[in-house]
């Protein structure tokens, strides 16, 4: 149903102008998720209780948030290109589309569960659940990642 | 320097029993070893980064740099070991691939600049942190290392991903 769609993206070559910008933009990718990934990671930790204990949940988020914010802007601003400039080859990759599915849910839940957990009062949050909701938070961007590493391999 | 010496000890690397298994009865290693050093990366550089902020004084300013260091290390080193052990694994088993690749090379020189700017900095300007612990903006050193652990870990990175495309590579018929 959307390969016409990603038929038209791919005839857009983004990349056309210059053979240095699908590299440069695979590199600011990379940059964006390893910063994100990273503020991410601060947190999730904490909420594991390792880390940055001497501070509550929600200070060390405050201070990771615009790092976790800017990274994911990042990587929407360079992954939408360098999806556009192989369309066609993305729409027939099953890798891909695991990707996209997994990153919806990472998205949706990073910004209402996990929001919430990190949000709240600690003394409100049972321990267990915002343990369970950090491994659920590393396990879905751990994957999203290596998805996007694997569809050139799978 | 082009092309680059010591080939004789890459083709000797390649020869040995392991190096040859990954290489030819294990096609999946690539995508596997490759995948797990980009996910330790996120774990090793993506920490990195937040004490480097913290270093430079643009993050995380409530918490003491030393706080920060020493809570953010053992993941940084779990990191830093699935990557050195994924990214030997790479080498291992393509060793005559990677010494005909010229980013490969940059990478490796700049890996020990980056390694010898944290060490310079733990063991000089960081002795003082008892000082300016808690101060928003540490002295000038520590931004100083901070900025350059993050210029040079994004070297790393960017020789790292360009040795994937075929500029500045000579190919080889024979492992």
């Amino acid at each position: 149903m959307l390969q016409p769609f990603f038929k038209w993206m791919e005839s857009l070559a983004v990349y056309r102008s210059s053979i240095y910008l699908g590299p440069g933009v695979n590199l600011v990718h990379l940059v964006s998720m390893v910063t994100f990934m990273g503020a991410l990671l601060m947190v999730d930790l904490r909420l594991l209780g390792t880390g940055l204990t001497n501070h509550s949940v929600k200070q060390v988020t405050r201070t990771a948030q615009p790092w976790l914010i800017g990274g994911l802007i990042g990587l929407a601003l360079t992954g939408i290109p360098a999806m556009m400039a192989t369309a066609t080859q993305q729409y027939a990759s099953n890798v891909f589309w695991a990707k996209m599915y997994i990153l919806f849910t990472a998205v949706i839940f990073t910004f209402t569960v996990r929001r919430k957990v990190t949000q709240a009062d600690e003394a409100h949050v049972s321990r267990v659940w915002s343990k369970v909701v950090a491994l659920i938070s590393i396990g879905l961007w751990l994957s999203v990642a290596a998805g996007g590493r694997l569809i050139m391999y799978l | 320097m082009w092309p680059p010496p010591y080939r004789a000890f890459f083709e000797w690397v390649a020869t040995l029993p392991g190096s040859l298994y990954l290489r030819e009865d294990a096609p999946s290693f690539f995508g596997t070893f490759l995948t797990l050093h980009v996910l330790s990366m996120c774990l090793f550089l993506g920490l990195v980064f937040m004490m480097d902020l913290r270093l430079v004084g643009v993050a995380h300013l409530e918490t003491p740099v030393s706080e920060v260091q020493r809570r953010l290390f053992p993941w940084q080193l779990l990191g830093a070991i699935i990557m050195t052990i994924s990214g030997s694994i790479l080498f291992y088993a393509q060793p005559v691939l990677y010494w005909g690749k010229g980013f490969f090379w940059v990478k490796m020189l700049v890996m020990p600049l980056a390694i010898a700017n944290l060490l310079v900095f733990h063991f000089t300007t960081y002795r003082s942190v008892a000082e300016w612990d808690n101060a928003p903006s540490p002295p000038f050193a520590a931004k100083l290392a901070g900025i350059l652990s993050i210029v040079l870990w994004v070297a790393v990175l960017a020789f790292g991903r360009l040795v994937a495309y075929d500029w500045w590579t000579i190919v080889e018929n024979v492992q």
